[in-house]
């Protein structure tokens, strides 16, 4: 590791540098547009047209892409300080059968439901954040507990079973408001769950340009003895960080009951190797220190274009499997190839 | 110039919020449009049929898609292609969607969960795409026909056959359960208990969840052998697990003490029909794949331009010693 100074002691976004360190720095984002094009040219077409690029179809696409796209910002923040979340698939569980259970079988309103259920999340990772920052325990161990206790927590809660959701007035039926969540705007084009995403997207990138707090979070991730001893609070940071990661996996758990009306304690299981696999094609070293949520965006929404066309093709379902494998290492080796800064 | 930036941010958030309040709903039609939206070609029409699997891990499911895929070869209109959910509710909604956006000729789901996959299979029906639904439900009638077994049934069938030729005397049974929360699970659960019923004398002395797995029933076996000194009568809500804990009882040289029972009666090498044949299960009552009856179904809607019943409940069978190798040479004459 290097020394602080040599670390940029702002958002990467920020640092300029060559064309070549240009390329490298959009890398995903290059990715997202030539596997979107190699999509037009590879999609089947019916009547002349082509159907990847249907509106439908489209809108398909990020709305697939919109839990793990959330779940992956968060993880974005959490890898960038050289951490790992394996809890974040686990905790969706956990908040979609919370959501499900306080709104239909507590019969609680909508928002107390969703304010309870994000603080689950928040406090969930707060507390995976004390374990790895001030007993430094590695996050890696943390959260590997936090996913068994998570989803043991989500299985107690609901007895086991999935807690499917009706909407209604009624005792025992969900706020339709719940269900405004889960509908389309904008014409009946845009899901809603899109639109979180974008908002969580775009807030996530608004705050690492202008707060102080990003300066710190590349600092820890760069090289935290010395952030350490140049005055950054490494423990507040890292706890902070862990609790938005578990407050956006609730938050994607929510969005998870609403999109598919139950939530059950089996949901999101693996989604936090899709979350990992977003973060890496986004271009965010795994050493930490190095990278950005705009990367995470393109990375998520490759994974989702790539996800589409291949099963628009009817790729089998294994090949679909070893095609992803390739597309993440190939993203893992051009980072190695990378200018240094 | 900070503060600035943060205004527009919030500006920008504040208005997709607002944008997302004022949305209209896309499912307010509830009436489910005729099937025959779509002009039926018949026989001249070159057909695509969309299957979307909840997994292939299993080998019931597997053995269903090899099903649907040999008896569409015999039908040249026909094309499936194949989806695999991964047992991830949300993976499904995504395959059926692509399905849809494919402009599929036919729809034939078997459901990971009926809740979450109940509005998607609607809203391919609601297109005019007829679905065929196999093995688990979906909510609602917002499809054109569902093609299962009766798990109930089948766990009355074992009861009785376990009440009536196993045990007449009566003895202590254990209970191998499905995964917890899964229907079938509940259903062959019922099912036995209402079979055994008629003989009073039969005990059910312990009951594990061996969650479908080979290994899971042979490990909460392994327990059930130590604590109960005698058991007569193994029953497992699959095959695997029938195994399992007939692995299980051998390890401790007791599998000639007590029968084991098991549901699905695959006819594959790995299947329940072989190891009824090959003396380690005493008998396994047949859980139709439906491959075939989908396929059937779906040539009656396509080429035959005719309708299908909205519920088709195939019966199940008794495998044991008697008819094992006959039924296995039958229903798998290249295994």
């Amino acid at each position: 590791m290097t020394a602080l100074q040599d670390k940029p002691a702002m958002p990467v976004e920020k640092a300029s540098g060559s064309v070549v360190a240009t390329l490298f720095r959009f890398q995903s984002v290059f990715g997202l547009l030539a596997v979107f094009v190699a999509a037009i040219i590879f999609s089947p077409r019916r009547d002349g047209a082509i159907l990847f690029l249907s509106a439908d179809n489209l809108a398909n696409v990020v709305r697939a892409v919109s839990e793990i796209g959330i779940i992956a910002v968060g993880m974005t923040f959490v890898i960038l300080i050289g951490g790992i979340d394996l809890s974040v698939g686990a905790v969706l569980g956990l908040a979609a059968v919370g959501s499900a259970v306080l709104m239909v079988e507590s019969d609680w309103g909508f928002l107390p439901s969703i304010v309870v259920v994000l603080a689950i999340g928040l406090v969930f990772g707060a507390l995976q954040g004390m374990a790895t920052a001030m007993i430094g325990i590695q996050s890696f161990i943390v959260t590997l507990a936090g996913l068994q206790i998570a989803r043991g927590l989500a299985r107690i809660w609901s007895d086991g079973q999935g807690v499917a959701i009706a909407y209604g007035d009624g005792p025992n039926e969900a706020p339709s408001t719940f269900a405004l969540l889960g509908e389309r705007t904008f014409g009946g084009l845009v899901p809603i769950p899109v639109l979180i995403f974008a908002v969580v997207a775009i807030a996530a990138v608004v705050f690492l340009r202008i707060s102080a707090f990003s300066r710190h979070l590349y600092a820890v991730g760069g090289n935290e003895k010395a952030a350490r001893l140049s005055g950054v609070p490494v423990i507040r940071v890292k706890i902070a960080v862990f609790a938005i990661c578990g407050l956006l996996a609730s938050l994607a758990g929510i969005v998870h009951a609403v999109q598919l009306n139950q939530g059950s304690p089996n949901d999101g299981i693996g989604y936090e190797l899709d979350a990992i696999a977003a973060v890496v094609i986004g271009g965010t070293s795994l050493a930490g220190g190095r990278g950005s949520v705009a990367g995470t965006v393109a990375g998520a929404l490759l994974l989702g274009v790539l996800n589409n066309i291949l099963a628009l093709n009817n790729i089998d379902s294994n090949i679909q499997l070893l095609i992803k494998g390739l597309v993440i290492v190939a993203a893992a080796a051009l980072q190695r190839l990378r200018p240094a800064s | 110039m900070k503060i600035h930036k943060l205004s527009l941010a919030v500006a920008a958030v504040t208005a997709l919020v607002l944008a997302g309040c004022g949305t209209t709903s896309e499912r307010t039609s509830d009436e489910p449009q005729a099937q025959s939206s779509k002009e039926c070609k018949g026989a001249d029409g070159k057909y695509v049929i969309g299957m979307s699997q909840a997994n292939v891990a299993e080998p019931y499911r597997q053995r269903m898609d090899d099903d649907i895929k040999a008896a569409a070869a015999e039908v040249p209109q026909f094309e499936v292609k194949f989806a695999d959910a991964a047992q991830d509710n949300a993976k499904q909604v995504a395959d059926v969607d692509n399905y849809i956006t494919q402009q599929i000729d036919l729809l034939i789901i078997s459901p990971n969960e009926a809740k979450p996959l109940t509005a998607v299979v609607k809203k391919a029906f609601d297109k005019g795409i007829p679905v065929l639904v196999l093995d688990r439900k979906v909510e609602g009638d917002a499809y054109t026909g569902f093609i299962g077994g009766d798990n109930v049934q089948i766990g009355t069938e074992a009861g009785k056959y376990v009440a009536e030729k196993v045990l007449p005397n009566g003895g202590s049974v254990v209970e191998l359960k499905g995964l917890a929360g899964a229907t079938p699970q509940a259903e062959r659960n019922q099912g036995f208990a209402a079979g055994i019923k008629a003989n009073p004398k039969i005990k059910i002395i312990a009951t594990a969840s061996g969650d479908w797995l080979r290994e899971k029933g042979q490990a909460q076996m392994d327990a059930l052998l130590k604590a109960n000194p005698k058991i007569d009568v193994v029953y497992a809500h699959n095959d695997p697990m029938a195994e399992g804990a007939y692995l299980a009882a051998k390890a401790v040289g007791r599998e000639k003490e007590m029968k084991f029972i098991g549901i699905d009666a695959l006819p594959i090498p790995s299947g329940g029909i072989k190891a009824v044949e090959q003396g380690r299960l005493t008998a396994t009552f047949t859980y139709p794949t439906n491959g075939k009856e989908a396929i059937a179904a779906a040539k009656k809607i396509l080429v035959d331009c005719g309708t299908v019943e909205k519920s088709q409940v195939l019966p199940t069978r008794l495998i044991d010693k008697a008819n094992a190798a006959q039924i296995y040479a039958l229903e798998n004459p290249n295994g």
